[in-house]
C-alpha cells in the first residue's frame, strides 16, 4: 500500500500540466471551498479579530465608553492591572475553578459514558438526553434557580446538615467566602458535564468491538480491557476533550455573574467578571464610572497569560505523547 | 446515537421555540394597548415598584392626548446606565428617559444625549416649581434647562420595624403599641429581646445584599444619626463631608463605631444568616413574613407590602448613639433630576408633552397618594391627606431631609469634574469586613479614604478653574438647610 501510493505521487509529480479545463474545474472546487468558508471568516473577523485589535487601542486610553477616547495614558492601564490585587485574586479563582472542574468533570463524564455505552442498558437515549439537558439550559436560568433554591431553601438545607452534624452553624452558601466558590464549582461541573459525556461517548463508539472480543477471548477482565484497550484508544479524543474543557473553564463568566456577581468582597470574582465589572461600572446597583481602557488592558493581560498557558499545555502534552511513542498530540 | 430528527420534527421544534421567544419578548415592555395614536413615543425608566404609578399616568396621559401613545420599557435598575449608553451608541435611545446616574449629567449633555428644553420650559412653566428648583450644574447647564426636580428632599433610608415580631418579643408600650427604637442602644435591646424570646427562630435583623448595596444602607442610616453628613453613598461626589471637602471614612470615628456595632450584632448571630446572598426583594418578602424584626430600606418598600396587604409595621429614621435629635440629616441638592428628552428624538413636542405631564402637580399628587414618595410641590405633601399610617410616618419625617451645600452653585465649572470610580468602594469594604475577609476595618477605611480623596484631587487637576476649596463649606450647620451662594 505504501509503495503504491508513493509511485502514484511520483507519477503525479512527473506528469505534464493537465488540460486547462481540469485546472479550471479544480479552481472552481477550491473557489467553492472559499465561498463556504467566507461567512465564518467574516464573523470571525468582525466579532473576534476586530474587537481584539480595537480593544488593544483602547488599552492606552482612560475612557468610560462615552464618546471617543481622548485621554491618552500610555501604559498606565497595564501598570494598574499588574498592581491590582483584585486582578490576581480573580486569576487565582479562575485557576481554582479550572483545577477542580476539569478533572472532576472528566472523570465523572468518562465513568458515565462507560455506563451509557453499554448496549444492554435500557433507555440509554433517555439518560443521555437527561444528562445533556443542563448543557442546553441557559446559565442565567440555572443561576437564578440555584440562587433561589439556596436562599429560599437554604434554611432547610442547613437544618438537615446541622442535624447530621455535617456543619456546626448555619451557612450562607453563596454569601460566605468559604463556600461560595465551591458552590459555583459544583454548579459548573453539573452544567457543562453533558458536553464531555457526549464527547467520550463518541470516542467510545469509535473503538472496534473486535478488540474487546479478542481481549475477552484472551481472558482479560473488565479492568484490563479498560486499562489496555479503552484508555489507549481514547487517548486522541481525550486530549482534545481536556483542551476544550480547560478552555471552557477559563471562559467562566455567566454562572459567577448570576450567582454571586463576584462577591462577597471578590471572593468569587473570576477574570471575566472582573473585566466586565471594570468595563460596565461595578458589580452593584450604584453608579460607578466604567473604565473601558482598564478593562481592555485586563483582557489583554489575561489573553497573554492564557496564550502562555496554552503553549505550556501543548508542549507538555507533546512531550508526554513522545514519551509514549505516539509521536503527536495524541 | 443513531437517532434521527425528521424535517417535520425540526420545523415543529423551531416553531415552538419561535412562539416561546415571542412570548418571552412580550414580558418586559408595557405600551399603549390597542392605541391608534398617530405618534408613539418611547419612554425608559427603572421604576419597578413604582410601575403602578407610571402605568396609571400613561393611561391618563393617553386619554388626555389621544394622538400620542407612550411605549414604556422598564429596564433593570443596576444595568440602566449601561443600557442607556449602549442605546445612544447604537442610535436606539428612547424619545424620553429617566436620567441615568452614570455618566454625570454634564457628560450626558456634552455628548449631546439630551435636549435643552428652553423652548417649552419657559419662565412661567418654571414658575410652578418651588423657588431654587432650577440650578446651574444640577438641572441647568450653560443656562439651558435639561431636566427638573420631581421629588422633595426626603429621608432616603429608614429602619423598618415588624410589629408582629416586636409584640411577640414583648417590645410594647403600656398602651400596647410597639416600642419603637430611637437610639443605637434601643435597637440593640430590641434585638436582644427578639433573639431571646424567639429562641433564635426569628432573626432580629435582616437585609438582602446580593447586589452589594444594602449593607451600606445600615452604615449610612446609623452614621448620619451620629453626625456624619456624608453617609455611605457611592458614586459621584455624594458621600463627601462638605465641611472639610473630603471623604472621611477613615478619620470620622462614627464609621468605625457603626461597623463595630454591626460586627457585634453579627457575632451574636442577630442578622438573618442568608442576608449576604439574598436580594433586597427577597429580604423584603422575608421581613413581611416575620423572618426578622428589623430591616433598613426606603419608602419603595411600602407599595409592594401594601399590595400584599402587609401593613403591620412602623418606620423610624436616623437612630442616634444616645438620646436626642440626630446630629446630621439627609441632604439633597436644590433642584434635581428625573426625566429628560433625547436630543435626537423625532417627536420632540410629543416627548415634551409627556415630560410636562410627569412633572404636573396632579401627577405629583397621585405619586404621594399612592405612597411612592414626596412631591416637589409642597401642597401635595400634607400629612393630613395621607391615610395610610406607615406612609404618614414617612411624610411626617420629611424634616429629616434638607437642602445641603451644592458646589456647582458656588462654581459652575465643578460640573466638569469627572470623578472616576474607586474600587473597592464602601460597599465592598463593608462586605469584606462583614464576611471576615478584611480583618482590620480601620485600615480598610483609611485606604478607601485615601483613594477617594486622591481620585478627587486627580479629577480636580483635570478640570480648569476648579479647586479643592470649591468643595469645602466650613460654615455648614448639619441640622439646617444650607443656602449655597454663587461664587462664595
Amino acid at each position: 500500500m505504501v509503495m503504491t501510493a508513493t509511485v502514484r505521487e511520483d507519477v503525479a509529480r512527473s506528469e505534464p500540466p493537465r488540460s486547462a479545463g481540469r485546472r479550471r474545474a479544480r479552481r472552481r472546487t477550491y473557489l467553492w471551498s472559499y465561498v463556504y468558508l467566507a461567512p465564518m471568516m467574516v464573523l470571525l473577523l468582525v466579532f473576534v479579530v476586530y474587537p481584539i485589535i480595537a480593544s488593544l487601542g483602547y488599552t492606552f486610553y482612560k475612557w468610560d465608553g462615552i464618546g471617543d477616547p481622548s485621554d491618552f495614558v500610555g501604559l498606565d492601564n497595564f501598570r494598574q492591572i499588574v498592581h491590582d490585587s483584585i486582578f490576581w485574586r480573580s486569576l487565582g479563582h479562575t485557576f481554582v475553578y479550572a483545577a477542580f472542574v476539569v478533572p472532576i468533570q472528566l472523570v465523572l463524564a468518562l465513568a458515565l459514558a462507560l455506563v451509557l455505552n453499554n448496549k444492554k442498558l435500557r433507555f440509554a437515549s433517555f439518560y443521555r438526553t437527561l444528562f445533556f439537558l443542563p448543557v442546553v439550559t441557559s446559565a442565567a436560568v440555572i443561576g437564578v434557580v440555584i440562587q433561589l433554591l439556596v436562599s429560599n431553601f437554604g434554611d432547610s438545607i442547613n437544618s438537615v446538615l446541622l442535624k447530621l452534624h455535617i456543619i456546626h452553624q448555619h451557612v450562607d452558601w453563596l454569601g460566605d467566602p468559604h463556600f461560595a466558590l465551591g458552590i459555583i464549582i459544583l454548579v459548573g461541573i453539573w452544567h457543562t458535564f453533558g458536553y464531555n459525556l457526549v464527547y467520550f461517548l463518541a470516542g467510545l463508539q469509535t473503538i472496534p468491538e473486535e478488540l474487546y472480543e479478542a481481549a475477552r477471548l484472551d481472558g482479560a477482565g473488565r479492568f484490563a480491557t479498560f486499562r489496555y484497550i479503552t484508555i489507549p484508544m481514547l487517548r486522541a479524543v481525550g486530549v482534545v476533550i481536556v483542551i476544550l474543557a480547560v478552555i471552557g473553564t477559563f471562559q467562566i463568566f455567566d454562572l459567577v455573574q448570576v450567582l454571586t456577581s463576584g462577591g462577597p468582597f471578590f471572593a468569587t470574582e473570576v477574570v471575566n467578571t472582573y473585566i466586565y465589572h471594570l468595563a460596565f461600572g461595578g458589580s452593584n446597583a450604584n453608579a460607578v464610572q466604567p473604565d473601558i481602557g482598564l478593562a481592555s488592558a485586563a483582557s489583554f493581560v489575561y489573553g497573554v497569560l492564557l496564550i502562555a498557558f496554552s503553549v505550556v499545555q501543548v508542549v507538555v502534552l507533546r512531550s508526554l505523547a513522545k514519551r509514549r511513542g505516539t509521536g503527536g498530540l495524541a | 446515537m443513531s437517532s434521527r430528527i425528521s424535517r417535520r420534527t425540526l420545523l415543529r421544534g423551531a416553531a415552538g421555540l419561535a412562539g416561546a421567544g415571542a412570548l418571552a419578548g412580550c414580558s418586559s415592555d408595557g405600551d399603549a394597548k390597542g392605541s391608534k395614536a398617530a405618534t408613539t413615543i418611547t419612554y425608559w425608566d427603572w421604576y419597578a415598584s413604582q410601575a403602578g404609578w407610571v402605568d396609571k399616568e400613561i393611561k391618563l396621559f393617553q386619554e388626555a392626548n389621544p394622538g400620542i401613545a407612550v411605549k414604556k420599557t422598564t429596564q433593570v435598575s443596576d444595568k440602566y446606565a449601561d443600557l442607556v449608553s449602549l442605546a445612544y451608541r447604537s442610535s436606539n435611545a428612547p424619545d424620553i428617559l429617566m436620567v441615568p446616574k452614570s455618566p454625570q449629567l454634564s457628560q450626558q449633555i456634552s455628548q449631546s444625549w439630551l435636549m435643552p428644553l428652553d423652548k417649552w420650559a419657559t419662565d412661567s412653566w418654571q414658575g410652578r416649581f418651588p423657588e431654587n428648583s432650577f440650578v446651574e450644574g444640577v438641572d441647568v447647564f450653560s443656562g439651558k434647562v435639561y431636566t427638573a426636580p420631581f421629588a422633595a428632599p426626603a429621608p432616603s433610608l429608614q429602619l423598618y420595624v415588624h410589629h408582629g415580631v416586636f409584640k411577640d418579643a414583648g417590645l410594647t408600650n403600656a398602651d400596647g403599641s410597639v416600642k419603637l427604637p430611637k437610639t443605637w442602644d434601643d435597637v440593640t435591646s430590641a434585638a436582644e429581646a427578639i433573639a431571646s424570646k424567639s429562641g433564635g427562630k426569628v432573626a432580629p435583623f435582616g437585609f438582602g445584599n446580593s447586589t452589594n448595596t444594602t449593607l451600606a444602607w445600615w452604615l449610612d442610616l446609623f452614621v448620619r444619626g451620629a453626625g456624619t453628613p456624608g453617609g455611605a453613598a457611592v458614586g459621584g461626589i455624594d458621600g463627601m463631608d462638605y465641611r472639610v471637602g473630603k471623604w472621611t471614612f477613615g478619620t470620622d470615628r462614627n464609621y468605625l463605631d457603626v461597623i463595630n456595632l454591626l460586627l457585634e450584632w453579627k457575632n451574636k448571630n442577630w442578622f438573618y444568616p442568608n442576608s449576604m446572598s439574598i436580594s433586597d426583594e427577597q429580604a423584603r418578602a422575608f421581613f413581611e413574613r416575620g423572618r426578622f424584626g428589623m430591616t433598613v430600606g426606603g419608602v419603595w418598600n411600602q407599595p409592594e407590602w401594601t399590595k400584599h396587604k402587609f401593613t403591620d409595621y412602623s418606620l423610624v429614621t436616623l437612630p442616634t448613639p444616645s438620646a436626642g435629635d440626630p446630629k446630621a440629616l439627609f441632604y439633597g441638592p436644590p433642584g434635581g433630576k428625573f426625566v429628560a428628552v433625547n436630543a435626537k428624538t423625532p417627536h420632540a413636542d410629543e416627548a415634551w408633552a409627556w415630560f410636562d405631564w410627569l412633572y404636573s402637580p396632579d401627577a405629583g399628587r397621585r405619586w404621594v397618594e399612592q405612597g411612592q414618595g414626596l412631591s416637589v410641590y409642597a401642597k401635595n405633601n400634607d400629612p393630613k391627606s395621607v391615610t395610610f399610617a406607615p406612609f404618614a410616618q414617612y411624610v411626617a419625617m420629611s424634616g429629616a431631609a434638607v437642602v445641603g451645600p451644592q458646589p456647582t452653585i458656588r462654581n459652575p465649572k465643578v460640573s466638569a469634574v469627572q470623578l472616576p470610580g474607586v474600587k473597592p468602594d464602601i460597599n465592598d469594604v463593608l462586605a469584606g469586613v462583614y464576611t471576615g475577609q478584611l480583618k482590620d476595618p480601620q485600615a480598610a477605611l483609611n485606604e478607601l479614604t485615601d483613594k477617594m480623596n486622591q481620585a478627587l484631587g486627580d479629577a480636580i487637576t483635570k478640570a480648569p478653574g476648579v479647586s479643592a476649596k470649591d468643595f469645602t463649606f466650613a460654615d455648614w450647620d448639619l441640622t439646617k438647610p444650607y443656602t449655597t451662594k454663587p461664587g462664595a
